[in-house]
């Protein structure tokens, strides 16, 4: 009988990969080194749900009490927007003039450098503080911050006890912000809809009239009260120091109630004759918020906490550490009669979102093995599912070692190449079966065929990928806040597939060998004729057919 | 498969049977482009994203009070609060609510007036709920405008969803510019009302400050003087009694922040009986300042009360004065109603101006006939997005064209062969677009061909042309190593191939099935089904009938020669 020895030689980094690692003991290794590196990238990478875009801008504000919006256009609007034009990279300058203030936004082409532009901003504003107009209060520089300026968490607080005064509801609020702001990765927190505490003198006109007083009286008599004065050091004789403490002189309304303010037909006119004063609240701000929930009754006011996190942080940590905090302080705000709402939670959504992803992922991986199990064998099909999270580890640890987090279009690139990547390792097994099922498989050892069989589709799925990576790279060049949202795709799509050609190289024809076995042929024994040709390495041995 | 190698065997060799696969296949796809045009499939950016919040922006007119902000936005939430979804709602007036991604481009972080007001409405769980989210938004909307923008005269009402792609101003921006400030208000009046007309167009509004009637003070500077009294001193007492102004403050141990003292006159006394001239100056006679004499002036005596128009803030955008009307569209693409507006003003202006295009997108100049002045109309919002995100696309489609043409030139050294793959690859379009159109019928909603879709298209180009060459270069070694005639060898490396090419096509096809069912990545989905379905059958037919037509592929001739 006639033994084909074969010795073959790869042409093709296909077969030279499959060759190195076939027999390599470090191969079983490499692939558990490889899924745990990808599951540490899929639970620290940060998570939210929108992709950060690099939008470069900020505003600068002008206030001039008193100019109308045609003044304040030709003194501090155009004179700005001038001298902005002069900063290199600027595609939008939105000039708005209002009553009162100027306003001047600039946006910088997307995927101008932040830090950069903000410093050339301010730059151009501090360099021209000379042309501003006289009376012109001192400008506001500020660059827009995506990751600070959207909160990830919104909290309201309402009052559950009426009897709460707004006084005391800010209190607690102001005190739970401050505990909020500990949590690690926190960055900004604000409240909106707050009221502060405020005493209110308010004049009755027409007492003000009959007592023939002005509101500049009022105001003079308030204000020689309402002084804070340091306490007062004196020493005595022998060089012992004594202190005097002044407390201011107002401690409650009552004090100022008691202001005297003039005199009238020769007896004292005080603030309570002519106006009521209460401990109250902000009653100039006409701002305010509200809420209704289902459980609620009513619309009741409420102050909401807006928490950010740090850049670069992940959503979810943060969203859930301060969570954890809320639980802890609910008890307390109980008792004093203060309910909450959770209003936003991004850090929710973005982990919905991701595991939304990975399930999706799972059971897109679970159908395409059930059909490879119908085509191929339930063998071929383990040995192809393996590669998917395989690659998906890879493509994975690659962007979290190149800052990008997880968000919907990361997963989307993902999603995207879920079905490009399986498509490597299904070819190089649909080869290797075939090549096991071949009449010449008898004379060839199981290493041979692998090689041969992964080095022979090489070449083509070499040039296809790269044919599909180049489809990907121009739209690394979509330019625009479209472009900038996209990126995540160009990025991560090419690295998931040459992640796939390796693996499909490296550990299907290792599995294979691990697996698979040749089948056993009913011996139709075929022999070598002149004409065919002998798989290129291979000499028949014992000469004898 | 040895029925398919006869198949395809039986094709190539029938110069009929062969010219039939190419007219197919060229029918389909005449026919499946032109499914565009004919809308038949739909275009869009990005399609509406189900989320479990979305917002109502209440713009009341300049110079509304905070009170009637409320009333408006109280009328809102009662209407909101009847919808069993609808798990908490949050009003914020007179400011802007917390700031997400949409809030970020329509400055909702610098309202800061009595007229405006922002509701955050959250839904229950999207997984939970049978409505989606844009759905529900488009069926309140008309409730909620028709029984709320009454309540105060020039109220706009807009509901906003959260984008599924970058955020922009609104779906239609149309920046009117020129340098006349009438001019501008009554232009812009004139779009707007075009707008208003055009179906799918909704929440239209004019972003300027409304005229209203205001109330001078004039001091009289010779009567201040003469009665001794000063101008500061006018203007600040006025601002006291009125507005108030925080006069001290208090220091309190056990309050995070201090506490001002602060001075205005009482409500009820502050308060005027109507907005008119007379109850001004009746209002002020009461008001009395006291002189350096100390003796008391009524203020009536030494300032003159006129009634004016407020002064509307100016806004430019690149140096030049502009006012933006907006508009959204109401589950319909921006394409379409654009497109539509476009043309009536185009046909309605044409009386009074010379109308010419500019240099981009369907941009428009304005030349009046009469006064000569210009006015320009540039697009702009989630419309140009669109555009230039779809052109950039179409660019991005044909460098990826480029770049596969030439690698594959590179790879098989013949101009031919890689015209075959590009063929090849390009055809899978027909797949896409009639792959939209049933995706269309089947779903309940429109289903568009947005941005998504543009991306599977181009990652399909890759996809098929790796067909085109895994069966060109099967061909190629049979015939060189085996020996075998061209067109046996086509028909048994297609009968060989067929395997991979469908196992690779069903594993794309169950991998996206998923997606398909995504509200904003189904264009991705429904492009690399559809587009895969179009690969295989062109790469199985058509690519073997376009390889025995090449010279190229007579590797056995060389051979033997």
């Amino acid at each position: 009988m006639a033994e084909v020895k074969c010795s073959y030689k790869p042409k093709d980094i296909a077969g030279k990969l499959a060759l190195i690692f076939l027999h390599n003991p470090l191969t079983p290794l490499l692939a558990i080194f490889i899924l745990a590196v990808g599951y540490l990238a899929l639970e620290i990478m940060p998570r939210e749900e929108d992709p950060q875009i690099a939008i470069s801008g900020g505003s600068v504000i002008v206030p001039m009490p008193g100019a109308t919006p045609k003044e304040i256009e030709n003194v501090i609007v155009k004179p700005l927007e001038e001298k902005i034009r002069e900063i290199s990279g600027v595609e939008y300058i939105y000039g708005m003039a209002m009553r009162n203030v100027g306003i001047v936004n600039v946006q910088y082409y997307i995927g101008q450098n932040r830090e950069i532009s903000n410093l050339k901003l301010y730059d151009k504003v501090m360099q021209n503080m000379n042309l501003l107009p006289k009376h012109a209060m001192h400008p506001l520089v500020k660059p827009f911050d995506i990751d600070i300026d959207i909160p990830i968490l919104t909290y309201a607080f309402y009052k559950r006890d009426p009897n709460l005064s707004d006084a005391k509801l800010y209190k607690i609020v102001k005190e739970i912000q401050y505990q909020v702001n500990r949590v690690k990765n926190v960055s900004k927190t604000q409240l909106k809809g707050a009221h502060k505490r405020q005493f209110n003198i308010l004049v009755d006109l027409n007492k003000l009239t009959a007592y023939h007083l002005s509101m500049g009286q009022i105001m003079k008599a308030v204000q020689s009260v309402a002084l804070e004065v340091p306490d007062i050091k004196n020493k005595t004789k022998d060089n012992k120091l004594v202190v005097f403490g002044v407390p201011n002189a107002i401690e409650s309304v009552e004090d100022v109630e008691n202001i005297m303010v003039a005199n009238y037909m020769g007896s004292p006119i005080y603030v309570k004759d002519i106006a009521t004063v209460e401990d109250g609240i902000d009653i100039q701000n006409f701002k305010e918020a509200k809420i209704w929930a289902r459980e609620l009754e009513g619309d009741l006011p409420q102050y909401t906490l807006e928490i950010s996190k740090l850049k670069g942080t992940n959503a979810v940590f943060v969203a859930n550490d301060v969570q954890a905090l809320m639980a802890q302080l609910k008890p307390m705000l109980q008792k004093e009669g203060i309910g909450f709402v959770l209003t936003r939670d991004y850090g929710k959504r973005a982990n919905d979102a991701v595991n939304e992803l990975v399930r999706h992922l799972l059971i897109t991986i679970a159908i395409i093995a059930i059909m490879l199990v119908f085509f191929l064998g339930w063998k071929e099909a383990i040995i192809v599912t393996f590669t998917v999270p395989a690659i998906l580890a890879i493509t994975l640890f690659i962007a979290y070692i190149t800052g990008q987090t997880i968000n919907r279009i990361t997963l989307f690139a993902f999603l995207l190449s879920l079905g490009l990547l399986v498509d490597a390792a299904i070819i190089v097994i649909e080869n290797i079966h075939r090549h096991l099922h071949e009449h010449d498989a008898l004379y060839k050892d199981m290493d041979t065929i692998l090689v041969e069989a992964t080095d022979e589709i090489g070449a083509p799925t070499n040039v296809a990928t790269v044919a599909i990576i180049l489809t990907m790279v121009p739209m690394a060049f979509v330019g625009g806040m479209m472009g900038e949202f996209m990126k995540p795709i160009p990025l991560n799509v090419p690295v998931a597939l040459i992640a796939s050609l390796l693996i499909a190289y490296i550990f299907t024809p290792y599995l294979a060998k691990k697996m698979l076995k040749k089948p056993k042929m009913h011996h139709h024994k075929h022999h070598f004729q002149k004409h065919e040709k002998l798989p290129e390495g291979c000499e028949i041995d014992g000469g004898k057919s | 498969m040895k029925q398919f190698e006869r198949f395809v065997y039986k094709i190539l060799s029938h110069k009929s049977l062969k010219f039939l696969v190419i007219v197919a296949i060229l029918a389909s796809l005449g026919a499946s482009v032109m499914m565009i045009p004919t809308k038949i499939v739909w275009v869009k950016m990005l399609p509406g994203k189900s989320a479990n919040t979305f917002s109502v922006y209440v713009d009341l007119p300049t110079g509304s009070s905070i009170e009637q902000t409320k009333m408006v936005s109280q009328c809102v939430v009662d209407i909101l609060k009847r919808e069993k979804e609808v798990t908490d709602i949050e009003q914020f007036l007179g400011m802007g609510a917390p700031l997400d991604y949409a809030g970020l481009v329509k400055g909702s972080a610098f309202k800061n007036s009595e007229n405006v007001a922002e509701i955050v409405v959250n839904l229950t769980d999207k997984h939970e709920r049978e409505e989606r989210s844009y759905n529900m938004v488009h069926r309140l909307r008309p409730i909620i405008k028709e029984r709320c923008e009454p309540l105060v005269d020039q109220t706009v009402i807009k509901l906003i969803e959260q984008p599924a792609g970058p955020p922009t101003l609104a779906s239609i921006v149309a920046e009117i510019y020129t340098p006349n400030e009438t001019t501008l208000r009554r232009f812009a009046q004139r779009v707007a009302d075009v707008f208003r007309r055009t179906p799918g167009l909704v929440d239209i509004d004019i972003m300027q400050d409304e005229i209203y009637k205001k109330f001078e003070l004039r001091p009289n500077i010779d009567k201040i003087q003469k009665s001794g009294l000063a101008v500061e001193q006018v203007q600040k007492i006025l601002y006291l009694a009125f507005e108030g102004m925080d006069i001290g403050v208090k220091n309190e141990e056990n309050y995070p922040s201090q506490i001002p003292i602060f001075l205005r006159l009482s409500d009820e006394t502050r308060r005027l009986e109507g907005k008119s001239l007379e109850e001004v100056r009746r209002k002020l006679a009461a008001f009395e300042l006291m002189n350096q004499k100390g003796m008391m002036v009524p203020l009536t005596e030494v300032v003159d009360i006129v009634e004016v128009d407020s002064e509307p803030s100016i806004m430019h955008k690149n140096l030049r004065r502009y006012v933006n009307v907006i508009a959204e569209t109401d589950l319909v693409s921006q394409v379409y109603p654009l497109l539509e507006a476009r043309e009536t003003i185009m046909k309605e202006f044409a009386k009074d101006y010379e109308i010419e295009t500019t240099d981009y997108l369907f941009n428009l100049r304005f030349t009046d006939k009469k006064s000569g002045e210009v006015i320009d109309l540039k697009w702009d919002g989630e419309m140009k997005v669109t555009l230039d995100t779809f052109r950039d696309l179409g660019l991005a489609f044909i460098a990826a064209l480029i770049l596969i043409y030439l690698l594959i030139v590179v790879y098989y050294k013949s101009y031919s062969l890689s015209n075959i793959v590009m063929a090849g690859s390009f055809l899978s379009i027909i797949g896409v677009i009639v792959g939209h159109w049933v995706a269309d019928l089947v779903t309940r909603d429109t289903f568009f061909l947005t941005a998504t879709s543009l991306i599977g298209f181009i990652a399909l180009m890759g996809i098929s042309s790796r067909n085109s060459i895994l069966l060109i270069d099967f061909a190629k070694a049979l015939m060189i190593e085996k020996g075998i005639e061209k067109r046996r060898a086509i028909a048994i490396a297609t009968a060989t191939r067929a395997r991979p090419i469908m196992l690779t096509a069903i594993a794309i096809i169950l991998g996206s099935a998923l997606l398909a069912s995504d509200p904003i990545f189904g264009g991705l989905g429904v492009a690399l089904i559809g587009g895969t379905v179009a690969a295989v059958i062109v790469s199985l037919l058509f690519i073997p009938v376009l390889m025995d037509n090449a010279k190229a592929m007579d590797f056995t001739k060389k051979r033997e020669g």
